[in-house]
């Protein structure tokens, strides 16, 4: 019952806000039953066993029993995180962006529960297809979210963003299709349950391109790729994170891009064992070129936002190279950095949103000196700036540490590129806050008079995230453990995988 | 020879006879008061007594099996199935043809009695048995669309729709004769179960059978504009008054398809003679979605657009009929296929619903500017219409989605995959045109005031009763699905 909660009540959350009278209730009442809804998730906490690798608060219902298609949700240890990150950071995202939504401010608040509905359903879904249904939805409230109250280049983001994901995820599809005639094959009934995919012995011949596995796992690789997204399928996302506002690009960069990685590991990793190991070094490859391309591109940005969607670039390459090194520090080490990254990138994209508002710039050539009239702003800043080059103590250091201490065992050059990458990402953030913050005063400290600050609010909205960002960095075991049995069991059997449920 | 109807003969067909019916009598009041238009609510509420008396007359023979008249007509899954999606159709097109602005109020009469008529060819056809009879519907149904057409008080292109239509109509019903006369010269029969029966043999060895077999295809080929006979479809699409134009994308479309269902049942595909010709339309289908993907891609009207997207949702059917075929009437293409026409029933004349209401003149031929600001402007139509899109475009949890998946399910399972692909390809690239109103209703400025009076509410009603089913079929698709599988299972 709860897991269905989690997923469905955001729907009534958006009809509760559709039917208000008042639009000055719309913020706080939003406000209110978001928060509501992160203290419904912490339930998890009490009912979730990490002591167990299995799917537990299984629920099951047919759906569409003519092919084997049910509603069928469960969470665990993999998923877990990825649930609460997204309840977690829907009320930050609404209070922080209390003052920056003035137009259609109702409707602004029903695409976010909208969004909360498909993410929570995306991370929970152990049906193939109820998997893609929340998977495409998703596409539908955010592409409003930045074709509406985006940036003036939205319209063309938000397409380009739409064909992207979409047309990765319809090849998907036929994948999907071909499977559940596969179990119908092997296991005497259409199935669409994920958890029968794993059940399946797929035809894999190494060297040759056109056989069935191949085939497969490219389709969903490649569905999946573009929504982490890795290069060279990057080019959609710093186009909508620049576009998106604030509160799109935190959930985008937060959440929606772990819909991807999270793809690989519910699906790739373990349906297509051979072919993942065999094609491993292409998407290690993939992930460290995506390192070093995306900290490069990053560091020649003139726009602090677009600095920060190429450094999504980056990130989401650890966590790929993390995945693919196919053993349990790569696999923990990019399940951490997962969170690590929504946590940072979406406090980054909130800072940057905090200043564009009070000055209508996000060029990091208008600013200089900020540090001096907002220095809280600027502690923060360089906060979360720590977390996200992975400086020790913060969150991020735990993430890419293991992530790397994976990628040395399983390939020993590509590590060695992705820790240029590390010190690449200290440059080009440290750079950025050098021109931010500090020396000569910028063009629009000298136009703008009002207070720089961070204000009440503004504290409210950042002060979870800093202090998890040390609570993470400080103790990984806390949030670790939640997750060690599944990320065990998908490593060591990772070549016959299989799951078991609990009611 | 001597023949004999029973009473209950008549009382199958007597949904047509309640449509023919009740379509004389405001023709019948009309004429009797001197050629005075009554008033347009009465008249549209004879339209509906006769629909829902046809309804309610032919609800007592769902799920049963007969023929009637010697089988020349035959009542089964197919064609109750058919009949429904028919008199539902025709319904919505009356509810909006009141309310269009084409619709001359001097001849809304006319129009109604037209669009029963209309109906009954449809139904003739869908319940025919026998070449002859199908014939006879499918002229009257035409003849019928053509005077529709004609009759929009819009002056010159629903003139030119109307003719072109009729030309290139009849020259495709000549084609289908003449495949008749082929067959009928063959067989010496033109009673459709024994054409079937034949047909297994025949197909093989015959070749003036098989020329008349394909090119009985052919016709139906043009009414659903199958490339390469779709080039009729935009000029006549856009030509034709807006409520019209959703009716003949649709209805006409899934009667044609439910007669090629029937021959698909009765394993003409399987004959190996016959290949060849199958993998030529494996050919057409993928042509046809991309020539209707890529030529929607190009439009501005949002008439023709539509219209191109429906030439591309032909092709989607088309691989489900091909898989339905190929493995020897598959039931699970049928399925596909007859779940697509539902879906895109519903979906297309939604669509073209709401543009007849957008339409402030006669001869309105709204483009995608014309949209600009819907969504702030009235939020509730523009929902609808972005519900209608998003489901033409296949994206969850419409019913678009799942006819979709069950298309393209049928085509795996028959070792198909390469059309599945195409027909991804092809959403692919309908994902941009169908999105583009969409971005204009919510995220571009408003180019004109709008006024609210303009409301008519009962074609509202119609269209978010259409967005309704299009999100609460695609959310609870088994039970549709049951449907229709439960009115195929005892044709396949």
């Amino acid at each position: 019952m709860l897991l269905s909660l989690l997923i469905f009540l955001p729907l009534w959350y958006a009809l509760v806000i559709a039917l208000l009278p008042d639009n000055r209730w719309i913020r706080p009442v939003s406000l209110g039953l978001s928060l509501l809804h992160f203290f419904i998730s912490t339930a998890l906490f009490y009912q979730f066993d990490p002591s167990k690798p299995t799917m537990q608060l299984v629920e099951k219902a047919a759906w569409l029993p003519t092919f084997g298609i049910n509603y069928f949700v469960g969470v665990d240890g993999i998923s877990f995180w990825l649930v609460i990150l997204s309840t977690f950071l829907t009320p930050l995202v609404i209070l922080g962006s209390w003052t920056a939504i003035q137009d259609r401010v109702r409707s602004f608040h029903i695409c976010m529960f909208l969004l909360l509905t498909s993410m929570i359903g995306t991370f929970l879904a152990l049906d193939s297809i109820l998997f893609y249904v929340f998977f495409e939805a998703s596409l539908i409230p955010m592409y409003f979210l930045v074709g509406v109250w985006g940036g003036p280049r939205r319209l063309y983001a938000t397409m380009k963003f739409f064909i992207y994901t979409m047309a990765g995820s319809l090849f998907m599809l036929v994948a999907i299709i071909a499977l559940i005639f596969m179990a119908e094959e092997q296991l005497g009934v259409m199935s669409a349950s994920i958890l029968d995919f794993y059940k399946l012995d797929i035809p894999f011949v190494a060297g040759d391109w056109l056989n069935t596995q191949t085939l497969l796992f490219f389709a969903f690789a490649v569905a999946f790729a573009i929504k982490v997204p890795m290069f060279p399928v990057h080019t959609w996302l710093p186009d909508a994170h620049v576009e998106a506002p604030t509160p799109g690009s935190v959930i985008l960069a937060a959440v929606m891009l772990k819909m991807g990685t999270y793809g690989f590991m519910r699906f790739v990793l373990p349906i297509f064992p051979e072919a993942s190991e065999y094609f491993a070094w292409l998407f290690m490859l993939l992930g460290a070129i995506g390192i070093i391309y995306g900290a490069l591109v990053a560091m020649v940005q003139p726009d602090i936002k677009k600095l920060v969607a190429y450094s999504s670039v980056s990130h989401m390459g650890y966590v790929m190279l993390g995945l693919f090194a196919l053993n349990i520090y790569g696999a923990t080490g990019g399940l951490y950095q997962m969170l690590n990254h929504g946590i940072s990138t979406g406090a980054l994209f909130l800072l940057v949103g905090m200043i564009y508002e009070r000055t209508h710039s996000r060029m990091i050539a208008d600013y200089g000196g900020l540090a001096k009239v907002a220095p809280i702003y600027a502690i923060v800043f360089l906060i979360v700036t720590f977390s996200s080059i992975a400086v020790p103590l913060t969150n991020g250091f735990v993430g890419e540490f293991l992530i790397l201490l994976g990628a040395f065992a399983a390939d020993k050059i590509l590590a060695g590129v992705a820790v240029l990458g590390v010190i690449l990402g200290a440059v080009y953030m440290l750079w950025a806050v050098k021109r931010i913050f500090f020396g000569q005063e910028g063009k629009v400290l000298a136009e703008h008079h009002g207070d720089m600050d961070m204000g009440a609010r503004e504290m409210i909205v950042m002060a979870p995230l800093v202090l998890l960002i040390f609570w993470m960095g400080i103790f990984p075991g806390d949030f670790l453990h939640w997750s060690k049995a599944s990320l065990d069991h998908l490593i060591d059997n990772r070549t016959h995988y299989e799951l078991n449920v609990e009611e | 020879m001597e023949i004999q109807f029973g009473l209950i003969d008549f009382y199958l067909v007597a949904p047509a006879l309640a449509l023919f019916l009740f379509s004389c009598v405001p023709l019948l009041i009309k004429v009797l008061r001197g050629n005075v238009e009554q008033n347009s609510f009465a008249t549209l509420v004879y339209g509906y007594v006769g629909l829902v008396t046809a309804a309610g007359l032919f609800a007592p023979t769902v799920g049963t099996e007969r023929t009637a008249f010697e089988g020349a007509l035959v009542f089964d899954g197919i064609s109750s199935f058919s009949t429904a999606i028919v008199l539902f159709v025709t319904g919505i097109a009356l509810t909006f043809a009141r309310d269009s602005r084409s619709t001359n109020p001097r001849q809304f009469t006319e129009m109604v009695f037209l669009l029963l008529n209309c109906s009954v060819g449809m139904l003739t056809m869908v319940w025919s048995n026998d070449l002859i009879v199908t014939f006879v519907g499918l002229e009257l149904f035409s003849l019928c669309l053509y005077m529709l057409i004609a009759l929009s008080l819009e002056e010159k292109l629903s003139k030119e729709a109307a003719f072109k239509y009729f030309v290139l109509g009849s020259f495709a019903s000549a084609f289908m004769l003449y495949g008749i006369s082929f067959i009928y010269g063959t067989v010496g029969s033109t009673y459709l179960p024994e054409v079937f029966q034949a047909s297994q043999n025949l197909l093989g060895t015959n070749r003036l059978f098989l020329i008349g077999f394909i090119l009985l295809l052919l016709g139906f080929a043009f009414k659903i504009s199958v490339f390469p006979f779709h080039a009729w479809a935009p000029d006549v699409y856009q030509g034709s008054p807006t409520p019209l134009t959703g009716f003949m994308a649709t209805a006409v479309k899934a009667v044609s398809i439910a007669f090629m269902l029937r021959l698909v049942a009765a394993q003409a595909f399987t004959v190996e003679r016959v290949w060849p010709f199958v993998d030529a339309l494996q050919w057409v289908a993928v042509l046809t979605i991309l020539v209707g993907n890529v030529g929607a891609f190009r439009q501005k009207s949002l008439k023709r657009m539509l219209a191109y997207s429906s030439i591309a949702h032909s092709g989607y059917i088309l691989i489900g009929i091909i898989a339905a075929g190929i493995g020897g009437a598959s039931m699970l293409g049928a399925t596909g296929v007859m779940f697509y026409v539902l879906a895109y029933s519903i979906m297309t004349i939604g669509a073209f619903g709401v543009l007849h209401m957008l339409e402030t003149r006669p001869d309105s031929d709204l483009t995608i500017e014309d949209l600009r600001g819907l969504g702030s402007q009235r939020p509730w139509l523009a929902l609808c219409m972005t519900i209608l899109l998003l489901s033409l475009t296949g994206i969850p949890p419409t019913i678009g989605f799942f006819g979709k998946f069950i298309l393209f399910s049928a085509a795996v399972k028959q070792g198909l995959v390469w059309l599945a692909i195409w027909g991804v390809i092809g959403s692919i690239i309908s994902v941009y045109y169908y999105l583009r109103p969409v971005v204009a209703m919510y995220m571009e400025e408003p180019l004109l005031a709008r006024s609210n009076s303009d409301s008519k509410p009962m074609s509202y009603f119609a269209v978010a009763l259409l967005a309704f089913l299009v999100l609460a079929i695609g959310l609870a698709s088994e039970p549709a699905v049951q449907v229709v599988r439960a009115s195929l299972i005892k044709v396949f």
